[in-house]
């Protein structure tokens, strides 16, 4: 039997995981194998990352996803996200499978109407800690059941400045 | 096997550097001990080998940087990833300790002298359990940010 790689997140996992499984797996069954690994809630669900709906449990996961896919377990639907800069804070709510990056591209682009150049020097950090979450990582793994909420500060990314003889170029 | 080469083994078979190996981020080239060889790829396609020195890993910060398979040598650097004028020039800076090394806090050669940082950007630091995905996460950001040039040569 083929077998393929499923990469994934859920709730209370922050670091991604890895399962081997078989190419005729059912989402049920690929659920059933990591609720029984992880000690998840029976009703948990199954999202591909960055996909709102979550996944039919009678479909074979290689029609809904490819190898390599990731995958996010979590018990709730939404998250609630507030992101504030500048003293104002916006609203939204996202799948749990939604990446930090999706997350910040709403906010800086759609929400705070920074241009491409000036979102890539802001990074998402979780309000009241120093913690930046990588542009990967789950929002659903950021926070837990039944509260789902997350709150991020838009924050300036650190510049790394004062190398000796630093050019712009990169060449000779 | 060495401690630190066993450590170092284990953390690429971990589910975070196979995501980046499966989603097209980065690609293990070689290990000789102590230097390990990964190709980051930028976001023209473009792969940029980093000769990693993980002795010590993980407790000791590695030092990594750009490296030229093919001569066995530190990167030319009219092939090194250019800057706009913003903050990827400021790693990528052939300046700095003859070009083996980036300039980055989670950079043994780059913390060095530089303790403020650990207060200035905490969320840059080493920390051993984060293993080498951390390090590669920072260079594939900079490598697919709006800083980013191809290389002078590629560019001629």
């Amino acid at each position: 039997m083929e077998t393929i790689d499923i990469f994934y997140q859920g709730h209370g996992l922050r670091e991604i995981e890895h399962i081997e499984i078989e190419s005729d797996h059912t989402v049920a069954v690929v659920k059933e194998i990591l609720i029984q690994k992880h000690g998840w809630e029976p009703d948990t669900l199954i999202y591909i990352e960055d996909v709102e709906a979550p996944l039919e449990e009678q479909r074979l996961i290689v029609e809904l996803c490819g190898a390599g896919a990731h995958l996010h377990l979590h018990r709730c639907r939404n998250v609630e996200v507030e992101v504030t800069f500048g003293g104002e804070t916006v609203h939204h709510r996202f799948a749990p499978s939604a990446t930090v990056a999706r997350v910040k591209t709403w906010a800086a682009a759609t929400k705070f109407g920074m241009t491409e150049e000036e979102a890539g020097e802001h990074v998402l950090q979780i309000a009241g800690t120093q913690d930046r979450p990588p542009p990967g990582a789950h929002i659903g793994t950021l926070t837990s059941c039944p509260a789902c909420r997350v709150h991020f500060d838009l924050v300036p990314d650190e510049r790394i400045n004062g190398a000796p003889g630093v050019t712009t170029s990169g060449g000779r | 096997m060495a401690p630190d080469k066993q450590a170092l083994r284990a953390d690429l078979s971990k589910a975070p550097f196979r995501a980046g190996v499966a989603g097209g981020r980065w690609r293990l080239i070689d290990i000789a001990w102590p230097h390990v060889f990964i190709a980051v790829t930028a976001k023209d396609g473009r792969d940029y080998v980093l000769r990693f020195n993980a002795s010590g890993f993980p407790a000791t910060t590695p030092t990594a940087g750009p490296w030229d398979m093919t001569t066995n040598a530190v990167l030319a650097f009219d092939l090194w990833p250019r800057s706009k004028g913003g903050r990827l020039g400021a790693v990528f800076n052939p300046n700095w300790k003859g070009g083996t090394a980036l300039y980055l806090p989670c950079d043994r050669e780059g913390i060095a002298g530089h303790d403020h940082w650990r207060a200035q950007m905490p969320s840059k630091i080493w920390r051993p359990a984060g293993g080498l995905v951390q390090y590669l996460e920072f260079v594939h950001e900079l490598l697919h940010c709006c800083d980013y040039r191809p290389p002078a040569r590629a560019a001629a």
